[in-house]
């Protein structure tokens, strides 16, 4: 009798803690909207991600190390085109802007965990990202590139020729997306760099990754001096992502259009000698 | 390039040996006072102290790092209580590492503490020492002979674990040499500084070894 009541103690304590992690997990589905919705503070969904920002007095910018978007000077200020709009916007808004590395795959996490309050690092628009967060207009072109060793280049210059190969490209990303439509076998990786590694150590026969990133990454000066980038596969976008529902992606469209208008934006494009790729504001 | 990249390697390893040293500070007594609970003669108290055991030992590390960094500014009304920068994120990554790890080492302690014999406390009793006399005379110092070999094994795997809070963005000597993989410290593309990390676990954990060989002999004098 003794032994069996220790027994229902012991499931009853089990299924409290499974039920109240499922409790957590409820929640989260209820209300992932800016704020809180019924918190003892009296914070109102109405209340807006702007209010938020304005009162905390920073908006912390979500970025990895990507240039020329988002990337450090010597002195180990961020810079790029992202991480100079970034803070543009920022002092638009009357805050300042604080820059945080983060992992890239916990990006919705970090928004809605308010550990971020925007994603801005060259993020192509796909429909994934549009569904998890409150995303920008297109502001930027970017293309999905297939990256070969340099030996094999001539033979794959057109999406024919892919057939067959073994592709590496990271986990939930444009490249990986345009690899499935081709068909091809794909091994997921953490991120672009390691997709190259998987080329570079013939674990992988080619990769997908950014253009940016390709052209920065591969060729001569760089580890990846024997690879280089043959076929683009699809042109894209890039925008920046915000908690779902906020009213900070319209409040950052009419900065786009703003500072598109008064030749800003081109400005700062220039710097990083991209400006040809910028999309038009209007 | 090489003095470059081992100023930046370690930078990333003061994080890693921040984490190490806060987490064993933490988890060493907070251990004790779990394996206490699991050994209570109270029963909901040690049914409770041993559900919480199996709940944190039988979910990943990585998990729990995500959970105790992310719900709270998911539900929490004020929104995301953990200080803004780098500090809340290391708090946040400390935090998890002391339960994950004091529910381990609480393990070992209470392996250590059953495995002294009976008769020991017997011997207290018939000398006239109150119990907690015996415990902490008798017992305790017995139990940190026993448990060194165990708690050497947990503490170097611990010295590794801490590469999983990157998954918070810690930027620990993993985080360090993967970034010049992309780009860092003016290089780009540089794939040897992620495998010499390394060599920096190695020599930690070396001197860790010879560390834990000197404590067992020091202790070499019960029996």
């Amino acid at each position: 009798m003794m032994k069996n009541r220790k027994k229902f103690l012991a499931l009853s304590l089990a299924l409290a803690v499974v039920l109240s992690l499922a409790a957590c997990g409820g929640k989260k589905d209820e209300a992932p909207i800016i704020g809180g919705a019924d918190g003892p503070t009296g914070i109102q969904v109405t209340d807006s991600d702007m209010a938020y920002i304005k009162d905390k007095g920073t908006l912390i910018v979500g970025i990895t190390e990507f240039e020329p978007m988002d990337y450090q000077d010597a002195s180990g200020e961020w810079i790029g085109f992202d991480a100079d709009l970034a803070k543009a916007f920022a002092e638009s808004l009357g805050v300042a802007a604080e820059f945080q590395l983060i992992e890239w795959d916990s990006k919705v996490m970090e928004l809605e965990g308010k550990t971020l309050d925007v994603v801005w690092n060259g993020m192509t628009l796909t429909d994934d990202v549009k569904a998890a967060m409150e995303c920008s207009n297109p502001y930027f072109n970017n293309a999905q590139v297939v990256i070969v060793p340099k030996d094999k280049a001539d033979q794959y210059q057109t999406v024919e020729s892919l057939e067959g190969l073994q592709f590496a490209a990271e986990n939930g990303s444009a490249g990986q997306a345009e690899i499935e439509k081709l068909g091809n076998s794909c091994t997921a990786t953490q991120d672009q760099a390691t997709a190259l590694l998987e080329v570079q150590s013939g674990t992988a026969d080619a990769a997908v990754i950014d253009y940016l990133m390709a052209v920065a990454m591969t060729g001569e000066g760089t580890s990846y001096a024997d690879l280089t980038y043959t076929v683009s596969l699809n042109d894209e976008q890039y925008g920046v992502g915000f908690r779902k529902g906020s009213d900070l992606a319209a409040a950052l469209n009419e900065f786009f259009k703003a500072s598109y208008a008064d030749g800003s934006m081109q400005q700062i494009a220039d710097t990083y000698k991209i400006g040809d790729k910028l999309v038009e504001q209007k | 390039m090489f003095m470059t990249v081992v100023g930046a390697l370690n930078e990333g390893f003061v994080q890693t040996l921040a984490l190490f040293a806060v987490t064993l500070a933490g988890a060493l007594p907070l251990g004790l006072i779990v394996s206490f609970g699991s050994m209570s003669r109270f029963t909901p108290l040690r049914w409770l102290t041993r559900t919480v055991i199996w709940v944190i030992r039988g979910t990943p590390l990585m998990l729990q790092l995500y959970i105790i960094f992310f719900i709270p500014g998911m539900v929490l009304p004020s929104g995301n209580p953990w200080p803004a920068g780098t500090a809340g994120r290391f708090m946040a990554a400390a935090v998890a590492f002391i339960i994950n790890y004091s529910c381990y080492f609480a393990e070992i302690y209470r392996g250590g503490i059953q495995g002294v014999p009976a008769g020991q406390q017997e011997a207290g009793m018939v000398l006239g020492m109150t119990k907690s006399q015996i415990f902490f005379k008798v017992t305790l110092l017995q139990m940190v002979k026993r448990v060194v070999p165990p708690m050497s094994n947990e503490i170097i795997t611990l010295v590794k674990d801490t590469s999983l809070a990157q998954v918070i963005s810690i930027q620990e000597v993993i985080w360090a040499g993967k970034a010049f993989l992309k780009s860092s410290h003016g290089y780009k593309g540089l794939l040897w500084p992620l495998f010499f990390t390394g060599v920096y676990y190695l020599v930690f954990n070396g001197g860790l070894t010879l560390l834990f060989g000197w404590v067992e002999k020091k202790l070499d004098y019960f029996r």
